[in-house]
């Protein structure tokens, strides 16, 4: 059973990253919050008797059925649906280099002067509305995957979908965002 | 040529954990309300999170000693809720005992006057005969 340091230390260890997940989703920061909160409050309800290590996984899955829940609240569930079912045609078009991209996002994560404080942060405002772009269902699994940290399995039994779709939706993601920002002129 | 060398899914990968690395960075940033509420929402969720678990506590408690009042021994809000009746069970008992002492003041009085009249030289019967009634509006004075 996690301690309610660990509880704690949890939550506090995702209340950002579960937000800018809801603002992605619903594109409004009081929906996030009061998605954010509902989901803090089903896991502490329900699930404070799990071990800490198990919180992570149950509480991506809360947060995602909280999102739902307030879609459905809404009214707008078909708009979801659509967004849901949606997927990104960027077959024969992934030929633009990666690690080109790659190289520019480091010199962006590079010693910072002073003088590029600004740009740095124009960088990251600009990355953040390419994650906010992506199809749902690419920025969930990439998400997920990537700044969540869970692996392929994991990913898939949150979104509920196969693990070879997770893998199609995270490298479609990643090269759309790739080609996202070169086109932005993040390029070396 | 480059992605040639590097094999795409790790490359893909790197690149995916630049940018997560990047978006950790940005949403740092959050503004300072943003991150109250969210202070605030953790707040609540670790209070239901407390208030769960005393619950459930207090119910495995109740159960592991079949329902008997034993349980106060193990259940720290039982105490609490004996200790706030005590005031009221005193107030009950001093009403009791009040009650009780008038009685057996009134009973105690009666039977002074009875005992009085019992031990006098004159008989009870005497103050219900008319002729000594008149005897005694028309006596003197002393």
């Amino acid at each position: 059973m996690a301690t309610d340091k660990e509880l704690s230390d949890f939550l506090k260890s995702i209340e950002k990253r579960a937000f800018k997940r809801a603002v992605y989703a619903v594109r409004n920061d009081d929906a996030a919050l009061d998605i954010v909160q509902d989901a803090m409050i089903r896991l502490s309800e329900k699930y404070a008797d799990r071990p800490a290590a198990e919180l992570p996984l149950v509480f991506q899955r809360i947060l995602s059925n909280a999102t739902m829940d307030w879609f459905r609240r809404e009214k707008v569930r078909s708009a979801i649906v659509t967004n849901l079912s949606e997927f990104d045609k960027s077959g024969g078009d992934e030929e633009f280099d990666l690690l080109e991209t790659l190289h520019a996002l480091e010199d962006t994560m590079g010693t910072e002067s002073a003088a590029d404080a600004v740009s740095r942060a124009q960088i990251l405002q600009r990355i953040d509305a390419e994650v906010a772009e992506l199809p749902a269902r690419q920025r969930e699994a990439f998400l997920l995957r990537y700044w969540e940290e869970f692996d392929v399995a994991e990913t898939a039994t949150v979104m509920g979908c196969s693990q070879g779709s997770v893998k199609t939706h995270c490298s479609r993601a990643v090269h759309a965002l790739a080609k996202a920002l070169r086109s932005k002129g993040i390029t070396p | 040529m480059r992605s040639q060398q590097t094999p795409a899914a790790s490359l893909e990968a790197r690149l995916a954990a630049r940018v997560a690395g990047l978006l950790t960075s940005h949403a740092e940033r959050l503004p300072h309300d943003v991150s109250e509420r969210l202070r605030f929402a953790r707040e609540q969720a670790l209070g239901r999170a407390r208030h769960a678990r005393l619950q459930t506590s207090s119910g495995a408690v109740v159960i592991a000693n079949g329902g008997r009042a034993a349980t106060l021994a193990a259940h720290p809000m039982g105490w609490l809720q004996a200790a706030s009746a005590l005031p009221l069970l005193v107030l009950v008992g001093g009403l009791v005992f009040i009650d009780q002492w008038v009685s057996s003041e009134q009973v105690q009085s009666a039977a002074e006057i009875d005992a009085q009249l019992l031990a006098d030289d004159l008989p009870p019967a005497a103050y219900t005969d008319p002729g000594f009634a008149e005897y005694l509006r028309n006596a003197p004075g002393p």
